[in-house]
């Protein structure tokens, strides 16, 4: 769940995601569900001259295997309590075993 | 509660090792000829990832054969 | 490329014309204008196709893609097929399949023997309840349910399919009237041991043969089941009465499937219905006679009908006359009836439960129980964790990020109850470096430290000031010449080298970098420390309310709760490695060295000494102290030679050890006692090598700090005379080893960079120096001073000051004052 976690925090931030297909997709991240499926709003087609049939959606729902990356704004990211997150979810293991 | 240096990150799981390296430069392999140098700040079971300063490279062999390296550099 | 059928295998074209969804897909040709028809009595679907590919040439003939198989066949050979499939006509099939009829002829007599039953017993309510019903629904009524047919003795159904049951204009056959001949239920047992050859008694044969439990005089009294229940196996039932077992728990076997489903999935009246409900009339059986009414008004209004099902065998436990036919029940007293019947509905009712709780019994094997628990209670611990885990810790552990994310941002909460004030104290307090500084919310700023340390010089500063040492310092304004007419220094522009300048400990061998393994140890050292500062961080948020006088029990949490955070703290120490062994000249590190050397580990100092006490914060300090030149941010800290600065990883990791490591250094050091900062200032002399600490920033720091918090004490009157002199004489030592090399702790040029800790830390050692080496010092520096003086003015007013009240720090200590130099 970190990674829900993680990106419920930058809803309503500009992201880049860049789908497994090479096509990047700048827009509003809108809402996010627990398998990183994606909503985004006002989006741009990076590399729109490639992809026409793209020109004239607005909003789209990612579904969250198709993603590769999501480039983020580093502004809006704690890396410190991210990281003690991610050192939770293995201490949770630790604890309960 | 459970022991914790018993069962630390130096555990026998393999994510225990990637563990090591949170908030360390990490060099990541991907499919499609493609690498990352980035430093490592949440990683979950699936092996999501998630890198600062990252810097990619994407391995393209050109049509004389000649190995073409781009690299993009990206800030995440 | 279209096939067609072959004229031989067409299907007679005998209603042309086709209305499928109201397209007319006929061909004119095909159009005879002949009536409505029904659906499927346009029996060519194919003919489109036909006449389509007809004018095909392409198409495919039977005769050219027939490969003759057909032909093979032997025609002669049919003598067999009446064996195989039944000869033909209706008659030879025999009736063996016909259960319909077989029910249909027994159904009658069935019917009439309820109605004889029942008014034979008037007090068996439960036998007059369906005859009582049939008034209500007279015969006439009866509605036509298809079944009719069935229950004629000789019924054979007629299977032919006609086009007519589909079309439009059929006309509805008249029902059949029924008329049957009434047997007697001696005719009826006749029947059935004639037509079933049936095991000797009867009843059982009877449940047996007819597959549904029909009524019948003896287990009639096993029926005793609530409505609805699914029928009673009757074999389980017999079995249940020869072993003397009450037979009123009669839950059916599981998986025993109920034989026809719910009333309403039946067709109304017939004998079938009989089956599926005992207690429901029979509503479709012709009305056999005249219908008495008495029993139904002689029975009592308040009991329930299940509860005249009697066991035959019962032996009632309190006394009560065993009751074998219902028939008893009348000749008993109105108390003894009333106390049997009481007693006989809870009975009913305790069954009824049992019943309803064994329904499923024994769908599962015990292995197959075993098997869900483990599943449920695997479950149950992932999703709750320890069962101690109230649910915002459980919803904490699976949301952390957001929930304290949230929290720090001030955002409104979904869980507000949550503690996690504690979090946001450690977050917020986690320095931001290079990584995570810029954050908005993130109220450390990169100067904090800095502004800190000069407060600090800045407070000695102005306590030394109150008794200015040298008055007869003088500038010679307006030539930025600063001569000295203190007679112990004539030749002030002398120079003069110590020969011991070189002197002290030489520089450590440049530790190799780390192995691999020793990189592994290390990081694993780390993650051990975050998960005991984790584990103290959640003990701090579940402490319990200190306890109030005399509750013992609150006392003795209090205590559990301290001595759990105790071996913590003994955890977290120990991960620490702090307390492992100097090695003197050793290649590897010390391992809380290396510890430091990490990003993490730096970050970790702050929130490590919030967990940690003053013994083991000093013992840190005097860890990095003894360790000064090895620190990476010392060792690593010096530019490359032709460049500027150090590299920019370096330039992050001195400033996230200024940001992270100093200020919690420098708190420790404020309220130090004095003996302690003079052994300190006696570890940098004796195990570092002092002019390369001197070169760093962070060098510089520890040195400021030391040397301001002991003005600060001497000031206050805290520090003893024999403490001061051996400051002093330590003091005097740092001094000549650090005079030579003085210029060299400027980083870089004076447009380069950030030279104010060089300030602080010359106004720090400018108050502790006697006015000599004040002299010294003035002659060691002023050319930077001078610099900075001109430089300032060429920078922007803010940054022009920025620059002159740094170097003013300086000048102030040692009773100057940069607008003397004009």
């Amino acid at each position: 769940m970190l990674f829900f976690s993680f990106f419920k925090t930058l809803t309503n931030q500009t992201v880049t995601i860049e789908l497994k297909n090479d096509i990047r997709i700048r827009g509003t991240l809108k809402s996010v569900d627990q398998y990183l499926n994606i909503k985004l709003d006002d989006i741009e087609v990076l590399d729109l001259v490639k992809y026409p049939h793209l020109s004239s959606v607005k909003n789209m729902f990612i579904r969250g295997s198709v993603v590769r990356y999501v480039m983020l704004p580093r502004s809006e990211v704690d890396v410190g309590l991210l990281e003690d997150a991610t050192r939770r979810g293995k201490l949770r293991i630790v604890f309960l075993i | 509660m459970a022991d914790i240096e018993d069962s630390g990150p130096s555990g026998s799981e393999p994510l225990d090792l990637v563990r090591l390296s949170l908030d360390e430069t990490v060099f990541v392999k991907l499919r499609g000829d493609r690498e990352l140098k980035g430093r490592l700040h949440a990683y979950d079971s699936h092996c999501n990832l998630v890198l600062g300063d990252v810097e990619e490279t994407i391995y393209v062999v050109e049509e004389d054969e000649n190995e073409e390296e781009i690299v993009r550099v990206r800030d995440s | 490329m279209a096939w067609r059928w072959p004229e031989a295998a067409t299907f007679p074209r005998t209603s042309p014309k086709m209305a499928f969804f109201g397209f007319d897909t006929t061909l004119p040709r095909d159009r005879d204008g002949s009536g409505p028809r029904g659906f499927f009595e346009t029996p060519d679907p194919f003919a489109q196709v036909a006449q389509a590919s007809a004018l095909d040439d392409d198409a495919i003939d039977f005769e050219d893609t027939y490969d003759g198989l057909g032909d093979q066949l032997d025609d002669d050979q049919d003598e067999f097929n009446d064996d195989t499939f039944g000869g033909p006509g209706p008659e030879s099939s025999g009736r063996d399949f016909d259960f319909f009829g077989k029910t249909a002829q027994v159904s009658d007599a069935i019917g009439e023997e309820q109605v004889r039953y029942s008014l034979q017993n008037p007090n068996a309510p439960r036998v007059a309840q369906p005859v009582a019903q049939p008034v209500q629904q007279p015969a006439p009524q009866v509605k036509r349910s298809g079944y009719e047919k069935y229950s004629e003795p000789g019924y054979i159904p007629d299977l032919q399919a006609k086009s007519s049951v589909w079309g439009v204009s059929q006309k509805k056959p008249e029902p059949t009237p029924t008329s049957r001949k009434m047997m007697s239920l001696e005719e009826v047992e006749a029947q059935m041991r004639h037509s079933s050859h049936a095991v000797p008694p009867a009843g059982d044969a009877f449940l047996r043969s007819m597959v549904e439990p029909q009524y019948h005089p003896q287990p009639q009294h096993l029926q005793a089941i609530p409505d609805g229940y699914p029928p009673v196996h009757p074999e389980f039932l017999q079995a249940q009465l020869r072993q003397g077992h009450l037979p009123q728990m009669a839950h059916p076997p599981p998986g025993m499937p109920e034989l026809y489903g719910g009333p309403g999935i039946m067709p109304p009246g017939g004998p079938l219905h009989m089956a599926q409900n005992i207690n429901a009339p029979p509503q479709n059986m012709p009305p056999p006679g005249p219908r008495p009414t008495g029993p139904q008004v002689q029975r009592p209004p308040q009991q329930p009908p299940q509860h005249q099902q009697l066991p035959p065998n019962r032996v009632s436990n309190n006394g009560m006359p065993v009751i074998t036919d219902p028939q008893q029940l009348a000749h008993l007293t109105p108390e003894q009836r009333n106390a049997y019947l009481m007693e006989d509905a809870k009975r009913a009712k305790r069954n009824h439960k049992i019943f309803l709780l064994s329904r499923g019994n024994g769908l599962m094997t015990p292995q197959d129980k075993n098997f869900i628990t483990r599943i449920q209670l695997q479950q149950l611990v992932a999703a709750a964790g320890s069962i101690a885990d109230s649910d915002p810790e459980a919803v904490l552990a699976e949301d952390f990020y957001y929930q304290v994310c949230s929290q720090i941002r001030g955002a409104p909460r979904q869980h507000p109850h949550q503690p996690l004030g504690h979090f946001a104290q450690t977050y917020l307090l986690q320095t931001g470096n290079r990584l995570g500084g810029h954050r908005r919310g993130n109220f450390q700023s990169a100067d904090n430290h800095m502004q800190r340390m000069q407060q600090q010089v800045q407070r000695a500063v102005e306590a030394a000031k109150a008794k200015p040492k040298n008055k007869q310092l003088i500038i010679e304004g307006s030539l930025g010449k600063i001569a000295f007419s203190n007679a112990k220094a004539p030749k002030p522009m002398l120079n003069i080298k110590r020969p011991d300048s070189a002197d002290g400990p030489k520089p450590k061998k440049l530790q190799s970098n780390l192995s691999l393994s020793d990189r592994k140890s290390i990081l694993t050292n780390v993650e051990h420390v975050y998960s005991a500062l984790m584990a103290m961080e959640d003990m701090e948020r579940t402490m319990p309310p200190p306890p109030e006088e005399g509750d013992a029990e609150a006392i003795q949490e209090h205590m559990e709760w301290r001595q759990k955070l105790h071996s913590l703290n003994q955890k977290l120490w120990r991960s620490l490695k702090v307390m492992e062994p100097i090695v003197p000249n050793s290649t590897t590190p010390h391992p809380f060295i290396a510890f430091l050397s990490y990003p993490k580990g730096k970050k970790a100092i702050p929130r490590i000494f919030r967990h940690i006490d003053q013994e083991q914060r000093v013992t840190i300090l005097t860890m990095i102290v003894v360790h000064l030149d090895s620190l990476d941010v010392v060792r690593l800290a010096q530019p490359v030679p032709g460049e500027a600065q150090p590299s920019l990883g370096m330039r992050e990791a001195i400033d996230l050890f200024s940001l992270a490591v100093m200020p919690c250094l420098l708190g420790y050091v404020n309220e130090a006692p004095f003996n302690i900062i003079i052994g300190l200032l006696g570890l940098v002399i004796n195990q570092t090598h002092v002019q390369t600490v001197a070169r760093t920033k962070v060098g510089l720091g520890i040195l400021t700090m030391l040397l301001s918090r002991a003005e600060i004490v001497k000031e206050a009157g805290q520090a003893s005379e024999h403490d001061w002199q051996q400051w002093v004489e330590k003091f005097n030592v740092l001094f000549d080893t650090l005079e030579p090399g003085l210029n060299d702790t400027f980083p870089g040029t004076i447009s380069s960079g950030d030279d104010m800790y060089v300030w602080q830390f010359l106004a720090a050692v400018g108050i502790g120096a006697s006015p000599e080496q004040q002299q010294r010092l003035v002659i060691a520096v002023k050319d930077r001073v001078m610099e900075t003086v001109g430089y300032s003015k060429t920078l922007p007013a803010d940054m022009g000051s920025q620059r002159l009240s740094n170097v003013n720090l300086f000048m102030r200590a040692i009773g100057l004052d940069v607008e003397l130099l004009g």
